[in-house]
């Protein structure tokens, strides 16, 4: 017989050693402190640049290096999935949101895939082109009508080469809650 | 008077295997006020300095090599070698699609937030681990935070089988 779920109150240790009335920061960020933080996002802005440029750096000599065999393929996709989920997760994060669309279009391309065909290598190549691209002209937030009818034209060559990668339903992510 | 959070008493452990990403959190978390951070860059350091000594909050990556982030919730929540498995754990990661918000859910995490991020949603999330902690539900095939986001009051009878 099924146990019945036993309700455990909610813990008021972290509650009581953090939470007060006189020290400390408001429940809801001010404009003052809102700024501190994006401070601090800001400085970290050319750190981020440099690690993306390396990745794309690296995804590039990948590709140009790329063999048949099974095992390479499998991983030149785990490492092209690996930089794509970092420059998705980091882009937007410092203000360069195109990178960060670019990089979920590459990553979602990636995703479920073992190899890579003479078709979907070129499709990966052209990502990577289109986010060195954003980087060197430093293109932040989410670009003009050039920028995002490339980002289309991304999501229709994956519907094209990677049909079953949509019927996942991979769209669309946000500020998601558990 | 309104209420306020001393981070200063709050210690941290980020678990992600992106430097520039961790130092990031590390640097936000340091103008907030908190000195004890610990950075891991896979499941298994993040046992190890567990293992030795808790911390109060842990901030996790799903996408983290050989283990991922769940491995790392599943071991908090039911692990016989886990110190405190009721630590809040918010999820702060770039597989973000509806799937990986179930999984990380069904496992317990304490919240969930999608890279990439902004510095307001995740000090929410801050202020909701620390500041409005939940209830816990031990189950069947589940430990971790009350899943129940809204509580909405019921006055039909209770038809479960265990009260029959």
């Amino acid at each position: 017989m099924a146990k019945r779920a036993q309700i455990i109150p909610p813990r008021a240790d972290l509650k009581k050693k953090a939470v007060n009335l006189s020290k400390g920061f408001d429940m809801r960020l001010t404009p003052e402190v809102v700024r501190k933080l994006e401070e601090v996002v800001h400085k970290s802005r050319d750190t981020f640049t440099a690690d993306i440029a390396e990745k794309l750096v690296t995804m590039r000599r990948l590709l140009t290096e790329s063999r048949p065999e099974p095992e390479r393929q499998r991983d030149l996709v785990a490492q092209i999935y690996d930089a794509s989920l970092e420059i998705k997760g980091a882009g937007g994060t410092i203000g360069y949101d195109l990178l960060s669309q670019i990089g979920k279009s590459l990553n979602d391309f990636v995703t479920g895939l073992t190899a890579l065909d003479a078709r979907q290598q070129r499709a990966v190549g052209l990502h990577v082109d289109a986010l060195y691209a954003v980087l060197a002209n430093r293109i932040t937030g989410r670009g003009g009508i050039i920028e995002n009818a490339i980002v289309e034209a991304f999501g229709e060559a994956r519907r094209k080469l990677r049909p079953e990668a949509d019927e996942d339903g991979r769209a669309g992510d946000d500020d998601r809650e558990a | 008077m309104p209420e306020k959070i001393d981070f200063s008493k709050v210690s941290f452990l980020i678990v992600d295997k992106s430097p520039p990403t961790a130092r990031l959190i590390r640097d936000i978390l340091h103008v907030l006020g908190v000195t004890a951070i610990r950075i891991a860059d896979t499941v298994e350091r993040a046992r190890k300095m567990l293992r030795r000594d808790p911390v109060d909050v842990i901030i996790t990556e799903h996408h983290l090599g050989e283990e991922s982030g769940l491995a790392l919730i599943e071991w908090v929540r039911t692990a016989p070698d886990s110190l405190d498995r009721m630590t809040p754990i918010i999820m702060l990661t770039a597989n973000s699609e509806e799937d990986y918000v179930v999984r990380a859910r069904d496992i317990g995490v304490t919240e969930f937030l999608a890279k990439p991020f902004n510095v307001e949603g995740l000090y929410r999330r801050l202020v909701a681990v620390i500041a409005r902690p939940r209830a816990f539900v031990n189950a069947d095939g589940y430990f971790g935070p009350d899943r129940r986001r809204r509580q909405v009051p019921y006055t039909g009878p209770d038809r479960r089988r265990s009260d029959d």
